[in-house]
């Protein structure tokens, strides 16, 4: 399974692949829409880790525009169920994530992401 | 069943190699029968998971089934917790673990790596884990790679591992000739039997397949010592935080550490000034 959630937290880790390696580019992908238990808690106490920009291009690659450009000060619900929707409930099942700075392909099988790199890959 | 002395180890050629033929794909062999197995939590991993801040993420490394994935159950959907594991085969089970039909998030991935932003989790765990890990070496960077993944602030991080004291009730014993007061772990070989109703339907074998799986069983003092050896690595402290004014310290405090049904654990949290 890769949501957003865990998108928002993954990044390139390539031999010598350190700087710009995240957010991971999807591409191919097939979406699945599976409803989740809204828990406006759980997403005021993750916003502060998201990487708020990388979220909101990603979301808008997959055919969601429904997230604003800059983070709100104003939590109103309306915006949480957004996020909610964004982070928890768009399953990419099949398709690749590519790193943008080395071009690294991990590809993404049945829901479950393969971050495995070849040995000589490793840094 | 009467206590069976287990078979030792010798770990040859290179250790990644080693656990790929070792362990993983073993574990991938067996995923199905032994997730049947593995549903009870331990209860020092359930009360820590049970600790945790509402709005919390975290890894749990080497997932297997993933059984720790839907705990704290009384609190669903306040933390998260993402699982990583090398055997394909469990995480299609962990990914619907539980009995709600809620998906889980889980990743394929070693243990070895960070595919992961530096210190984005809250929290991290690694339950039987790292004793299939070949060498002291690579169970030192596994460990590091804990301390890597959560915030260098305040991230809590679990480890468990097999120990060599086995408790009454388990139907295993170490090595005869063992040391009394042993510092080193042994390295082992632990039998996992598939009987034949088990296997696939188009195996025709008639006899159970028997599948010996690495481990290295810790000893007392073993895994604190590996904590402070990775700490040190990284630069941090091993003590509680101090009411210092020094800035830009970092360290690690173990909180608690000890042995719970054969095996050894730790706690710790991070911290920085
Ligand atoms: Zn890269």
């Amino acid at each position: 399974m890769v949501r957003l959630i865990t998108h928002n937290l993954l990044a390139c880790h390539a031999k010598d692949c350190n700087t710009n390696n995240f957010p991971l580019a999807f591409k191919d992908v097939q979406l699945e829409i599976r409803e989740a238990e809204f828990n406006p808690e759980f997403l005021r106490g993750f916003l502060p880790k998201l990487e708020w920009t990388a979220l909101v291009d990603t979301a808008k690659q997959l055919g969601d525009t429904s997230l604003p450009v800059e983070q709100p000060e104003m939590l109103d619900d309306e915006f949480l169920k957004n996020l909610h929707h964004v982070l928890l409930e768009i399953h990419v099942e099949e398709g690749s994530m590519t790193c943008p700075n080395c071009g690294h392909v991990y590809p993404i099988l049945n829901g479950i992401p393969n971050m495995l790199l070849a040995e000589h890959e490793i840094g | 069943m009467a206590p069976r002395t287990l078979q030792s180890a010798t770990v040859e050629g290179d250790p990644g190699v080693y656990e790929d033929q070792n362990v993983h794909m073993i574990y991938e062999e067996i995923a199905s029968h032994f997730s049947s197995t593995r549903y009870k939590p331990w209860p020092i991993i359930a009360d820590f998971l049970a600790s945790l801040t509402t709005g919390w993420v975290g890894l749990d490394s080497g997932t297997g089934n993933g059984k720790y994935l839907p705990l704290p159950a009384d609190r669903p959907g306040e933390v998260w917790t993402i699982g990583l594991d090398r055997s394909k085969n469990l995480l299609d089970i962990a990914r619907r673990a539980g009995s709600t039909g809620i998906v889980r998030e889980v990743v394929v991935g070693n243990v070895l790596d960070n595919p992961w932003r530096p210190g984005i989790f809250d929290y991290a765990i690694s339950i039987a884990t790292i004793h299939h890990l070949a060498t002291h070496e690579r169970r030192c960077s596994a460990v590091k790679r804990l301390l890597e993944s959560v915030s260098p602030n305040q991230g809590r991080v679990l480890i468990y591992v097999w120990a060599i004291e086995q408790d009454e009730l388990s139907k295993r014993k170490v090595v005869e000739d063992q040391d009394p007061t042993p510092t080193i772990g042994k390295d082992v070989v632990v039998p996992w039997v598939l009987s034949t109703q088990q296997t696939a339907v188009t195996e025709k074998c008639a006899t159970p397949r028997v599948y010996n799986r690495y481990y290295h069983m810790f000893a007392k003092g073993e895994l604190v010592g590996l904590v402070n050896e990775a700490a040190r690595e990284l630069g941090l402290q091993v003590e509680p935080k101090a009411e210092s004014t020094t800035k830009n310290i970092r360290g690690v405090e173990v909180v608690q550490d000890g042995w719970e049904r054969s095996n050894y654990y730790v706690e710790l949290k991070l911290w920085q000034t």
